[in-house]
């Protein structure tokens, strides 16, 4: 009989296979490069040109939003088309569990949003000499952020359809207003006390301070309170996945 | 040890009851042939047993693994082809097998082995490296049967494996299905191809709306419908001979058209083959072969789903 340590190396291993298969097969993908790249980077072109702000808004502020989009462009394109396919229906029936089929899926988004925002991060560096004064909350908010984005993109994925189109259309309307209620460009503390309100749900405005606090030192919530938050959206996503795919299975 | 237990499984999604009550086992090292019209319950119970859909009640057991508490661990006895050749068409045939086998953790060694086994036996080798979106049909469902195979499984669920595939194809995949029999594999084989099913398995269950109609073997299954039985009769080419002529023959109880043939569904062949003999000379024909037959499976199969029948002496679900 497998122990609990075989159980998990186990699912380990087959969601890095999920991964694996995902990195060969999409990340080169056009769709996948205009999602996950040029969306951000238009976005923060129409927020900072011609605004007056500091390196240490605009760049950390970039590096979120290129992580918000670029973590969650994957599984909403790949699994509505792995279900066209009936591809998915590999991954349903493996020997391994539904919280491993998530956590692979959300691997590929994962790694390919570490890769995207290295590209907003080096910029930041060299054209608007942001210095980094806190490198561990910039590596924690990099990677909690893009996991959990990645993951609430395979959340989103669960919708059954054969259609990407019918999902982008759902988390566009999650992932556009989190952008304005987030903090990301405008600091917590300058918004109306509504919107500070609001700015609490949403794991952008933890995953925003924590990469800022990597260049002022300073976190709004205090650092341990953003990644706190973080592993909780994670984990709640995480399930909530899991529910929506055995629920939409039936 | 049953390689597959059943135990009353019904489903129902919303109104609609797909399931009732489904009982059966599956022998180990079995071929068990699965027959329905479309929409009998065959996909939904090859969901169930693979544990993709849970069932609304009841459950089942492979190799003593119940599907629903023990999902993994009965997962881990088979390997799955599905009716469609869900393979990923962006990656190479050696791609595609290693992937399948690293969801069932085949280690590197042997999955590579195996890998290159597999491919040998499906005549994929000297394309493994190529991208499957180029293969033919038959060659993506050769693949999808590799991958199924890839983490040598006690038992394969086979859904329509041959359907709609060219003559290649075909040989191979029934090749590999009889050397998995003799090899003591347990073979869960859904089709449509009904003469499939009565070549390549020991029983076959017949599923109509959501029930098991009857379960045997082929041959016990034909023998419980012995009234039908036909004579096969051809004339030469020539003659014109219309099937409500021969439907006017006293002892013909139907005329079924198969090809250049026609069928003479009756409970008397040789009174049958005296009313021919007679009737081609007054139509202005000459009869050129003439075959009496028993009843096949497909008989079985449209009076078992097409009219309801629960007949003598078969295993039924009722």
């Amino acid at each position: 009989m497998e122990g609990w340590f075989g159980q998990v190396s186990t699912e380990l291993a087959a969601a890095w296979a999920i991964a694996k298969k995902d990195i060969l097969i999409w990340y080169l993908k056009p769709g996948i490069i205009v999602s996950g790249m040029l969306f951000p980077l238009f976005m923060f072109l129409a927020f900072a040109v011609g605004r007056p702000a500091e390196p240490t808004v605009l760049v950390p502020g970039l590096v979120a939003i290129t992580i918000l989009f670029s973590a969650s462009s994957i599984e909403p394109v790949s699994i509505p088309i792995e279900r066209r396919m009936n591809t998915f229906d590999r991954l349903l029936s493996a020997p391994i569990s539904l919280h491993a089929v998530v956590l692979g899926e959300s691997l590929s988004g994962f790694l390919y949003s570490i890769g995207i925002a290295l590209v907003p991060l080096a910029a930041g560096l060299a054209v608007f000499r942001a210095g980094i004064v806190g490198p561990a909350f910039l590596v924690a908010g990099v990677v909690l952020t893009a996991f959990c984005f990645s993951t609430m993109g395979t959340l989103f994925a669960a919708y059954p359809t054969e259609s990407p189109g019918d999902i982008m259309s759902m988390l566009n309307l999650v992932r556009l207003p989190l952008i304005f209620i987030s903090g990301v460009f405008i600091p917590l503390s300058q918004l109306p006390s509504a919107g500070q309100f609001i700015a609490l749900l949403s794991p952008l405005t933890y995953g925003s301070d924590l990469i800022r606090a990597g260049f002022t030192g300073e976190a709004h919530f205090g650092p341990a309170v953003d990644v706190g938050l973080l592993l909780v959206f994670i984990l709640v996503f995480q399930f909530a996945a899991n529910l929506l795919y055995r629920r939409f299975n039936d | 040890m049953h390689a597959i237990e059943t135990l009353g499984i019904s489903k129902r999604f919303g109104d609609l009851r797909a399931l009732s009550d489904v009982s059966f086992t599956v022998g180990e090292g079995e071929t068990f042939g699965f027959l329905g019209p479309n929409g009998a319950g065959k996909t939904t119970t090859i969901r169930i047993l693979t544990g993709i859909t849970a069932p609304t009640s009841g459950t089942a057991r492979i190799f003593g693994h119940d599907i629903v508490r023990e999902t993994v661990a009965a997962r881990r006895q088979m390997g799955i082809v599905h009716e469609t050749s869900n393979i990923y068409t962006d990656l190479s045939a050696w791609r595609n097998l290693m992937f399948a086998a690293e969801l069932y953790r085949v280690g590197r060694r042997e999955r590579e082995k195996r890998g290159a086994e597999l491919l040998e036996v499906f005549d994929l080798a000297d394309r493994q490296h190529d991208r499957t979106r180029g293969f033919s049909k038959g060659m993506k469902r050769r693949l999808t049967l590799a991958m199924g195979l890839v983490n040598s499984p006690r038992l394969l669920f086979l859904d329509e494996p041959t359907s709609g595939l060219d003559v290649q194809s075909n040989l191979i995949i029934r090749d590999v299905i009889r050397g998995l029999n003799e090899d003591g594999v347990t073979v869960f084989l859904t089709t449509h191809n009904i003469e499939e099913a009565n070549l390549t398995c020991d029983r076959v269950a017949i599923i109509d709306h959501g029930r098991i109609a009857a379960i045997d073997s082929p041959e016990r299954l034909k023998e419980t419908i012995q009234s039908v039985q036909s004579v096969e009769v051809a004339f030469h080419p020539g003659g014109r001979v219309a099937a409500d002529d021969l439907a006017a023959l006293s002892r013909v109880r139907e005329v079924r058209k198969e090809g250049d043939k026609f069928r003479l569904i009756t409970e008397d062949p040789p009174g049958v083959l005296e009313e021919v003999m007679a009737f081609a000379p007054r139509a202005g024909v000459r009869v050129i072969s003439v075959n009496t037959r028993g009843p096949s499976l497909e008989d079985v199969f449209i009076r078992l789903t097409g009219l309801d029948v629960r007949t003598k002496g078969v295993t039924t679900a009722d």
